[in-house]
Order: structure tokens, then C-alpha cells, then sequence
């Protein structure tokens, strides 16, 4: 399987998998390498690095939510500098493409890190965040300063406020991709603290809002490949993105849970669980495909779970 | 870091509000050291969605006990999902006699795996309950550690005494807002002893981990030279070595 997720140009980033963690879920490479293969992953998309470091935020990061939580945690990174001579020969070892996001702090802090991550042979593409207030003259500013000096493959994560006008200016200054969208921002009571605490939301529930937008960028602009990121909870929301219009998937938070079920998307939407031998055993990725099971079952000529529950009884 | 799972075999009240675990576990599980911790998952259901935090207090046998509030409702047969260990042994001096423990506004949870490791090693260990901790019940805990009740402003009896008298010190605190509160105990200490040495006051961090992995970040603390994450550089801090401001 090979799928090309950015437009066509100089150098098109092509994936075996149509799956990715999203930035700021999944470290730099240096973590989930004991509980994850990243062989079945499509790309690594780093955690945000800026140009200069940035220090974690002050008091409450985490607030828990039903079924969700807000996080706030200021992006602290070491810097552009620092994260290149920290990861550089990790990424240089790890099996996959390399996508580094870079924090949209300001154009000319975006144009020296373009024309830094421009020299580096261990990375792959540029993931540019954009800050959720921007306007579309600083958005166009931006990406322009990224997409101008470099040519490897820069893509815009959207936020999801103005999302359709700065996919649109994304798509005029020479984005490669657009990642719909960065998670939506709220604000909840800190119950340990009793203070307001503003950020971003993560849980299952917000993906029915982003595959909206997924869909109608998918429609709006179909000349460019969109990544769907935001509440992928299971295999079949990743496949709920696809049909919707994306080219692949960025999978969040729920890494933090179920570390696991990164990669079990992962081979679902790559297309390994359906190349599993003839008379294989239930495929332990995808209990519930079951068809081998029932194969089973016929060749055993009965159904041994429902004998061994009448017995118990 | 290893996800697998454990059983529940035995719940047991200890005191009106909190009930032990014990947990039959992977035979690696065993070698969970104090200061270490687990984030579990108890079912499928995506509330509560972040994984919990679970202290053991100590492990018997082939199984960890771990505390828990009496109003959560766990039994016998449960499987739990674990993801673990988490965080770094604590560092204990060498040659250590005597260790205070502090807890601060909050249950001593977190100290109490340090207590059956110190009585083997012929450590003896006073743990002082200060604030709200006044109210946890101490009846279970070995009748060789000397438990003293403070007030609600970090004052105890025999404070200097006992503060001289430690080799080393392990607090932790309520984590609303760790690092005022650890400020406030750095100060208190400072009070009662001209110098704190390295190595000698500890806070044990208990922010909320989403990753446990040092993935998200958002555990991170400001050191004197760098940064360190809770999560796997931590839980237990050097207080001199960070920024608490």
C-alpha cells in the first residue's frame, strides 16, 4: 500500500499506512517503543517544537472531563536547535517519515526553522500550527515564510475557527496538506485548584465535529490531500475519516490510553488484518472481523463457546 | 513501560475511608520499587477517560496492595488494565537512620510504600500529618513508625527536633497547586535548619499524568539546569534542585 499525502511536487511524502500520531501525543520517537511497532505506522509526527524554547505552563494543565480532558500545558520544547541534536540520529534510525510540527510563532521564527528543518535528511515534512485566533493576513504571512524556504512538503494544521479560509490561503501559498484540525479550545473548572482553566479539548466526542469539517473541506478542495486528526477512538472512526474525504489520519490522546491501538488502526487501515493466512486462529488485532472464527466453528462442526457456557450453567 | 493486567483478589477496609487491594500481577510487576507507581483502567467505558493513578502501599507476597478511597467500588475477580511501572525509584541516601515522612493537605499514599522498604533496611521512620492529613487514619500502618499530628499551618511538635534529626525528607502535598505548597515547606525547613542540603528534601510529585510515558509534557517541571517530567524523570524531586516560583 502507498499513499501520497501531499500534492504533487518536488517531493511527495508517500506512506505505507495511512496513519499517524498526532503532534504532541507521541513524543519524539523516544517514547511507546516498547508497546507500539512503529514498522505499521505511516509517519511520526513530532511533538511541537518552536525556534526558541519555551517553558511549560504555570499551574493547572490537566483538567479531566467527562469522557474527555482539557489540556494546557504552553508547549514547552528545548527549541529548534536543541530537538535537532537531541532526536536527529533517532530519526535517522527509526522505519518511518519524519514530520516535525512547527509552532507558528511568528513568521521569521517560521522562516529560520523552515530553513533549518530544510537541511535536515532525517526529516521528512513540516507540520505547521497555527495559532487559533490568527487572522488571514498573519496566516498567509506564515505559511508563506515555511512553504518559501523549503522545499520539502509543509503542512497546515487548521485550527478550527476561519478553518475554510485558511485552508484556503493554505492552498494558495503552496501547502502540501491540510490537517483538519487542531483540537477545539475550551475552558473548565479545575476541581483540584477551583480556576478556570483554558485549552484544548481532547475525547472521543469531538470527532463528529472534525469529520464534518473533514467533509466539507474534502469537497471545498479537492485538489489538495487532508489529513482527519481528532478523536479517532477506534478503527472504524479512522475509517469514518477516510470515507469522509482524508487521505489518512492522525490518532490523539487516546495513544495515552490504549497505546495499543495506534498500531491496531494502523493495520486495519494499512490493510494487514485481511492478509491473514487461510484457517488462521481469531486474529488477535481484529477479534471482531471473526470470519476464521466461524470458519472454525464449521469445521469443528459446532459452536464450542456456546457448549462451554451451557456447561458452566 | 509494559501494559498487561491484574486481578483483584481481595478487597479489605482498612479504615472508613480507604480499602486495599490486593492485586495479583505479572511476575515483573513484583519488582515495582517505592516511588513508582501504575495508571490503570477499570473497563471499556471512555468515563473516566484519563487513566487513573494507583499508589501501592506495599507487596505481599506475590501480589501489590494498593490503597484506595473506601467510596470507589472494586471487587473480587475484577480485572484492571495497568500500564507501568511509572516514574523512578526514589533515590534514597546511603547510610540512612531516620526518614520524615510529610504529607501536607493530602492522604500520605504515596510515602507508605517507603515503609516496609525502610523497617527492612533498619531505617526508622517518623511520618508527620499536617493539615487536612490529620484526618487520615493511621491504625493500619507498622506500629514502629511514630506518627505526630501538626496543625493546619506546617507546625508539629518537636518540629526542629525532627527536622534535624532526619536524614532525609519526602513530602508530598496536595496537588492543587504543588509547587506554592512545596514552596511553602522549603520555607519551613529553611526556618528550622541553617543549611538544606542536596539530597535531603524531596517532594513527591503527584500532578496528573495523561501519558505516564513522557509523551504529552504536561507534567513537566522547571529544574535549576533544565526541565524533568513527573512521569519519568520523577515522582520524587530534589526540592533545592527545582524552580518552584
Amino acid at each position: 500500500m502507498a499513499i501520497q499525502i501531499t500534492r504533487s511536487g518536488k517531493n511527495p511524502l508517500i506512506l505505507e499506512t495511512p496513519v499517524m500520531p498526532a503532534a504532541g501525543t507521541f513524543g519524539f520517537g523516544d517514547v511507546y517503543r516498547d508497546l507500539v511497532n512503529f514498522e505499521k505506522l505511516g509517519a511520526l509526527v513530532t511533538n511541537p517544537v518552536s525556534y526558541e524554547p519555551r517553558t511549560a505552563a504555570h499551574g493547572a494543565r490537566v483538567v479531566k472531563l467527562d469522557s474527555g480532558i482539557l489540556i494546557h500545558t504552553g508547549l514547552p520544547n528545548l527549541g529548534i536547535n536543541k530537538v535537532l541534536r537531541k532526536y536527529r540520529n533517532l530519526w535517522s534510525m527509526l522505519p518511518l517519515p519524519i514530520i516535525v510540527h512547527l509552532i507558528g510563532t511568528t513568521p521569521d521564527h517560521v522562516r529560520k526553522s523552515a530553513a533549518r528543518l530544510d537541511e535536515e535528511e532525517g526529516v521528512d515534512a513540516l507540520e505547521l500550527g497555527l495559532n487559533d485566533d490568527i487572522s488571514a493576513d498573519d496566516a498567509a504571512e506564515m505559511i508563506h515564510a515555511a512553504t518559501s524556504r523549503t522545499e520539502k512538503p509543509v503542512m497546515v494544521r487548521l485550527p478550527t475557527t476561519d478553518t475554510f479560509t485558511i485552508a484556503k490561503i493554505a492552498l494558495e501559498e503552496g501547502a502540501s496538506t491540510l490537517v483538519a484540525c487542531a483540537t477545539p479550545r475550551g475552558t473548565a473548572r479545575d476541581p483540584l485548584s477551583g480556576k478556570l482553566i483554558s485549552g484544548r479539548i481532547y475525547g472521543p466526542m469531538i470527532k463528529s465535529i472534525i469529520l464534518r469539517i473533514v467533509g466539507q473541506l474534502a469537497n471545498q478542495f479537492p485538489e489538495i490531500p487532508i489529513i482527519g486528526s481528532g478523536g479517532i477512538h477506534s478503527p472504524q472512526d479512522a475509517r469514518d475519516f477516510i470515507s469522509a474525504g482524508a487521505k489518512a489520519v492522525q490518532v490523539d490522546t487516546l495513544t495515552w490510553i490504549q497505546p495499543h491501538m495506534l498500531e491496531q488502526i494502523a493495520r486495519d487501515l494499512g490493510g494487514w488484518i485481511v492478509t491473514r493466512e487461510s484457517g488462521a486462529l481469531p486474529d488477535e488485532w481484529h477479534p471482531a472481523m471473526g470470519d476464521t472464527e466461524k470458519k472454525r466453528k464449521n469445521d469443528i462442526g459446532y459452536d464450542e463457546d456456546a457448549l462451554m457456557d451451557k456447561l458452566r450453567r | 513501560m509494559k501494559q498487561s493486567e491484574a486481578i483483584i483478589e481481595r478487597v479489605r477496609r482498612i479504615n472508613p475511608a480507604y480499602q486495599h487491594l490486593e492485586l495479583a500481577v505479572d511476575e515483573y510487576m513484583n519488582r515495582i520499587k517505592p516511588g513508582q507507581s501504575l495508571l490503570v483502567k477499570m473497563g471499556e467505558a471512555w468515563h473516566p477517560y484519563l487513566r487513573e493513578q494507583w499508589h501501592p502501599v506495599s507487596i505481599a507476597g506475590t501480589k501489590l496492595v494498593i490503597e484506595r478511597p473506601a467510596n470507589e467500588h472494586y471487587e473480587v475477580g475484577q480485572v484492571v488494565d495497568i500500564f507501568g511501572m511509572v516514574g523512578q525509584p526514589i533515590r534514597f541516601r546511603r547510610n540512612l537512620r531516620n526518614v520524615l515522612l510529610l504529607a501536607y493537605d493530602t492522604p500520605p499514599t504515596p510515602l507508605l510504600m517507603t515503609i516496609p522498604w525502610l523497617m527492612g533496611n533498619r531505617v526508622s521512620v517518623t511520618l508527620v500529618l499536617v493539615g487536612t492529613a490529620r484526618t487520615y487514619d493511621t491504625q493500619h500502618i507498622n506500629p514502629e513508625v511514630e506518627v505526630i499530628k501538626g496543625d493546619d499551618d506546617l507546625n508539629w511538635q518537636n518540629q526542629v527536633m525532627t527536622v534535624g534529626w532526619a536524614d532525609q525528607v519526602l513530602a508530598v502535598v496536595n496537588p492543587d497547586d504543588e509547587l506554592t505548597r512545596f514552596k511553602k515547606v522549603v520555607a519551613r525547613f529553611e526556618e528550622r535548619r541553617a543549611i538544606i542540603p542536596q539530597n535531603y528534601l524531596f517532594g513527591i510529585f503527584t500532578s496528573l499524568l495523561p501519558c505516564g510515558i513522557g509523551a504529552c509534557h504536561a507534567c513537566m517541571l522547571q529544574t535549576r539546569q533544565s526541565w524533568a517530567l513527573v512521569c519519568t524523570d520523577g515522582p520524587a524531586f530534589d526540592l533545592t534542585q527545582i524552580t518552584l516560583d
